[in-house]
């Protein structure tokens, strides 16, 4: 009976002595399979992640920095009599265990509310009769791109104006991360733009400011 | 950096799955001593007592194992940044579920992992898996000829290629074995399955890394 796959991990890897399967001895296709997972653990270790830019490192700990001083605090209470994400429920998706269908359906959920919050606004806006003095400061387009701006911001201009409100409370707990999830993160902005430059792009803006810098005299 | 991210923790310490909500949890004791001094659960406490900066230096002592890891399974330098970014930041919401059982690094791993299987697809990596070449340039070069050094990147980036198309379990298998040289048993925890299960996946990981090889030559 030829070795199983257990046994042949193991003694790839030196746990197990070739000398406790007398079978490997007497079957040369054991032994083949035995040279083959030999080779390929030490092709795959060979292969080193190719180091970054040294600038890289610093820009990865802004970017962190920054995503979590916007982002929202830990099983932050969704609105719509949801149940709360209990800490098991964290726990397991940052961690891995079960739930994590769960906690992916409910950030879908919640991008789904942004999405119909913004065609709910869509419709409710070309309804109405002409009302221009009430929403030229927020297009839809704005409320539903940044859906994280707080209802307070929106409240101003939705103080009198019942479809704004709406969305205004559907969209105040939807934080940034959801709504890129969602499609919905401004990408065409130049914070992201630059954030997302790949090192040889930063290097050649970093040269034409340079070149740019020095024609000016500055 | 500026301001610290850790006057948004939430404070609070859980001790036990019992602890009911509302419960009051037991605070790690005040730890005054400079940050960098600060072995790693004295860092968590100082995270969750809302110390300055405490976040920012875990990120720091974590970023490359983290990029790494993230590295291995997509191939490619964007989606690996973005995918760490990711970690830290389920890193720091989840941190008052950290109880000090395993190391900080290997809890960074097992949010890691999760985090890459959960966001890794077909899309995400078919298409990106070989970068420009310029792109490379910061591999250590030293002591080895132009031509040598030309084939050893192809080869790595064919390894590289192979094994991010391998299936997501194979794949965090192969990974962590060979590159963050967890045991069978530690791989089981973080994928959820048997120690058996582990070995399968590895075996047949490395029977697909051959077969892909031999495709791409």
């Amino acid at each position: 009976m030829h070795l199983n796959t257990e046994e042949l991990v193991d003694v790839a890897e030196g746990s197990r002595p070739e000398a406790s399967l007398p079978h490997l001895a007497a079957c040369e296709p054991c032994r083949t399979q035995l040279r083959d997972l030999r080779a390929m653990m030490s092709a795959a270790q060979e292969v080193e992640v190719p180091e970054p830019s040294p600038l890289f490192w610093d820009h990865l700990s802004s970017r962190v920095h920054d995503a979590v001083e916007v982002g929202p605090p830990p099983a932050r209470q969704w609105g719509f009599g949801l149940p709360r994400r209990s800490s098991r429920d964290v726990a397991a998706s940052e961690g891995g265990e079960p739930s994590r269908f769960a906690f992916v359906a409910s950030r879908w959920f919640q991008a789904s509310v942004v999405v119909a919050a913004g065609v709910l606004l869509a419709v409710a806006v070309n309804l109405r009769t002409p009302a221009p003095a009430a929403l030229p400061a927020v297009p839809p387009s704005v409320a539903v791109a940044d859906a994280s701006v707080p209802a307070e911001l929106l409240s101003d201009v939705a103080a009198d104006d019942a479809s704004l409100t709406l969305v205004a409370s559907l969209t105040d707990q939807v934080d940034l991360e959801t709504a890129r999830e969602a499609g919905l993160a401004p990408r065409g902005s130049a914070d992201h733009a630059i954030a997302h430059l790949s090192d040889s792009e930063l290097r050649e803006l970093g040269r034409l400011l340079r070149e740019e810098l020095a024609r000016s005299g500055a | 950096m500026g301001s610290s991210i850790a006057g948004t923790f939430p404070g609070s310490w859980p001790t036990a799955d019992t602890a009911g909500p509302g419960t009051p949890l037991t605070m790690p004791a005040a730890d005054d001593r400079p940050l960098d001094e600060l072995d790693e659960s004295g860092l968590v406490g100082a995270c969750l007592a809302q110390r300055a900066g405490a976040f920012d230096l875990i990120v720091e002592r974590h970023r490359r194992a983290v990029y790494q890891l993230c590295y291995r399974f997509v191939g490619n330098h964007e989606d690996a940044s973005d995918l760490s970014q990711d970690v830290f930041l389920r890193a720091y919401r989840g941190l008052r579920s950290f109880r000090g059982q395993s190391t900080l690094a290997t809890w960074l791993y097992r949010i890691g992992v999760n985090v890459c299987l959960n966001r890794v697809t077909a899309k995400t990596t078919l298409g990106k898996l070989t970068e420009p070449i310029e792109e490379k340039q910061f591999v250590d070069v030293r002591a080895e000829s132009p031509s040598e050094l030309m084939l050893k990147d192809e080869r790595a980036a064919r390894v590289r290629a192979a094994i991010a198309q391998l299936p997501r379990k194979q794949r965090a298998a192969l990974i962590m074995r060979t590159y963050h040289e967890m045991s069978h048993q530690e791989i089981a925890d973080v994928l959820g399955s048997s120690v058996g299960a582990v070995k399968a996946n590895f075996f047949h990981a490395l029977g697909n890394l051959k077969k892909l090889l031999a495709e791409g030559q």
